[in-house]
């Protein structure tokens, strides 16, 4: 099992456990300096260039003296970044001058993660990563392992309850069912992963299409960016004039419909790298949790268990909900990977789908005979008016002292009260003996299921605005999510909030 | 809570209705906090009229006929902070010690009403500042899991009433709740 050098070994003879203490794989000392290597490689033609003045063997021995000074550095980072997996913990010390000895118990793992990056699927690696929810980024990183040490040590971890620690025999016992693996609760092929990009509507591409047209613009004519060429040409055209009006709004439409789906395009191609082969399992050993699996590239790996699950959340759109999708989401104190805060259970499914995953954490959906209530109306007429005051003071004030125009500003208070209108509608609660359901958002359409023994505090709050009318907002305090958007039911009156709290806590 | 009654403005009339009451019936703070606020606002104060006085001899040269015009606005808005605002801060602060939950009141304007239940809170410190020991006063805080409003605060308790609550709450701190 120990592959540690002889030579590095007696350097950590300081600690008499040093022996069970392992290192990583050593194909990432080469995995690293690649990585720095090419983030020297321009400094090194600077250096070709100017200092060296094109001396190919005076640069050559400065690269060489460069590369031998990577590679021991990272060498030796590597040797000092040991981990041990002990029975209750696991225990990493790194640094190379100030030394940190961290010790993760099992316990407080939230979940446990296997990432492979392109690279490291060809060299048969695998990062672990572990999460205990404190502070926001991963707690514990093993950058990289084999597969087959990383995946053990996933399922140590997964397999541990608390006084109940697995002997090494046992273990081995039951990696065998692995092989014969139960169909999952939760699988994405690739037309829903496509259903699912259409939704995922973004503008990425654009923007990765416009920066590559700002860096190749040498390739451009020189007067690309200049109006005024174009219209010069256009003129000589005289394609515009010649046109008829239904032309003209054609060739807006066009430009629309290729807007669309420029969006589209690049949100089925964002989703199709996250999500390629999305599956969700029930682990089926130690504690049950849950398993799932995707990503086209960079392939990751992740177990939670269920017990870590505080709420559901499901999102949805005004014109997914027509077609039935939802995304389920989990929130827990540990966050998904790439900036969500929860935790991705099933990206894009029917409610028939979803209910089956929800069953698992006994979480009940929406039961068709449920009643929601809407919040107080002031939600919107109080903005309502605070923005036509205040967008009224601003057009006057602009239309007389700089053009007679601005006086249309006004006219932006109709889109934004409808939106406002429509938000409140779409806000609404309830609350059955053991859940808390919350609705909120008519684009953005987010209903929160939050089992009540899972709430932490709560919190009545008025503003300023809330006293005159006796509103106010009870603010549901849940481990994990996002500390700037928490679980808000706004502007309900004073008695129903006191009431739902007395049923809350 | 006397001087809400003697004082005639609609703000005190309006605590004394039961549905709008601040503190509604709850413990109110240890009272030498009044005095801890109104040091806080003493010294605020200060640095106010030190810098009110620096900027009035600063422009006297200029704006020869400026004599306290500066200085005067500015003490006699601190010396009625000094005198006013203790007490109504004071007074807005609330807390209860029920058999499950901590519950805090606090604030006039933007007026927040917090519960916590025991069994959620995850660690508890008792702080105490250079003043606030002076005036024999303690600080309970409160940690939970939650991702809002981790973090509960309890000012201006006295030191006893600090250390017999967190024993309480720490009899009711569960294993591992997430």
């Amino acid at each position: 099992m120990n592959d540690t050098p002889l030579t590095t070994a007696t350097e950590e003879s300081a600690a008499d456990d040093s022996a069970s203490f392992r290192r990583l794989h050593p194909l990432n000392i080469i995995l690293k300096s690649v990585a720095a290597i090419g983030q020297n490689l321009i400094a090194m033609g600077v250096l070709y260039f100017s200092v060296f003045d094109q001396n190919i063997i005076y640069a050559g021995l400065a690269a060489l003296a460069l590369l031998a000074f990577i590679i021991g550095i990272n060498a030796l980072i590597w040797s000092r970044f040991t981990y041990h997996v002990g029975p209750k913990e696991i225990r990493i010390k790194s640094g190379l001058l100030s030394r940190n000895n961290r010790s993760i118990p099992f316990d407080r793992i939230q979940d446990v993660s296997l990432e492979q990056k392109l690279v490291s699927r060809i060299l048969g690696l695998a990062t672990v990563k572990l999460e205990t929810g404190a502070g926001g980024s991963e707690d514990g990183k093993l950058d990289a392992l084999a597969l087959a040490d990383a995946e053990a040590l996933r399922d140590t971890v997964r397999d541990y309850k608390s006084g109940v620690a697995k002997n090494a025999a046992e273990q081995t016992e039951a990696d065998i069912p692995e092989t014969a693996e139960r169909a999952p609760i939760f699988a994405m092929g690739n037309r829903r992963i496509f259903i699912a990009g259409l939704f995922n509507f973004s503008f990425v591409l654009l923007a990765i299409l416009a920066a590559i047209a700002q860096n190749l613009d040498f390739l451009l004519p020189d007067e690309f960016f200049n109006p005024r060429y174009w219209l010069e040409q256009l003129s000589e055209q005289d394609v515009v004039n010649g046109l008829s009006f239904s032309a003209q709004v054609a060739g807006a439409i066009g430009a629309l419909v290729s807007l669309i789906a420029i969006g589209s395009g690049s949100g089925v191609i964002r989703t199709f790298i996250r999500e390629y082969g999305f599956r969700l399992d029930r682990a089926d050993r130690g504690q049950p949790g849950f398993r799932r699996r995707r990503g086209l590239f960079t392939l990751t790996d992740m177990v939670m268990p269920i017990h870590r699950v505080q709420a559901a959340i499901l999102k949805t759109g005004p014109i997914r909900q027509r077609f039935g999708w939802y995304h389920l989401k989990f929130q827990s104190l540990a966050s998904d990977g790439s900036g969500e805060s929860d935790h991705s259970a099933a990206p894009c499914a029917q409610m028939d789908e979803v209910d089956p995953i929800l069953a698992e954490t006994k979480i009940s959906n929406v039961s068709p005979d449920l009643i929601f209530q809407r919040v107080d109306p002031a939600l919107w007429w109080r903005d309502a008016v605070i923005l036509t005051v205040i967008l009224a003071v601003v057009s006057f004030g602009l239309g007389v002292t700089i053009h007679s125009g601005f006086y249309a500003l006004i006219l932006l208070t109709l889109p934004i009260i409808a939106v406002m209108f429509l938000n409140w509608r779409h806000h609404q609660y309830t609350l059955t003996p053991t859940q808390l359901f919350v609705r909120a958002g008519w684009w953005r359409r987010k209903l929160t299921i939050v089992p009540v023994r899972k709430i932490q505090t709560i919190d009545i709050s008025q503003s300023p605005l809330d006293h005159p009318l006796d509103l106010a907002s009870i603010t549901v305090g849940i481990a994990g999510g996002s500390p700037i958007a928490p679980l808000r039911i706004n502007a309900i009156p004073i008695p129903s909030a006191t009431a739902l709290r007395a049923k809350l806590v | 809570m006397t001087e809400a009654v003697t004082s005639p403005d609609p703000l005190a009339e309006m605590e004394q209705d039961k549905a709008r009451a601040y503190n509604q019936g709850l413990t109110p703070l240890h009272p030498p906090q009044k005095s801890l606020i109104r040091l806080n606002i003493v010294i605020l104060a200060a640095i106010l009229i030190v810098a009110a006085i620096v900027v009035e001899f600063a422009i006297r040269n200029e704006l020869p006929g400026i004599g306290g015009m500066i200085i005067g606005p500015v003490t006699a808005i601190m010396l009625f902070l000094i005198i006013l605002l203790p007490g109504r801060i004071y007074r807005r602060w609330g807390y209860n010690m029920g058999d499950e939950q901590l519950r805090v009141l606090r604030g006039f304007m933007w007026r927040t009403d917090t519960i916590v239940p025991f069994n959620r809170i995850q660690h508890i410190d008792v702080a105490q500042g250079p003043f606030q020991r002076a005036f024999g006063l303690s600080t309970l805080i409160v940690h939970t899991a939650g991702t809002h409003n981790s973090i509960v605060t309890l000012p201006g308790l006295s030191t006893p009433d600090a250390e017999v609550m967190r024993d309480t709450i720490k009899g009711h701190i569960r294993q591992d709740m997430i």
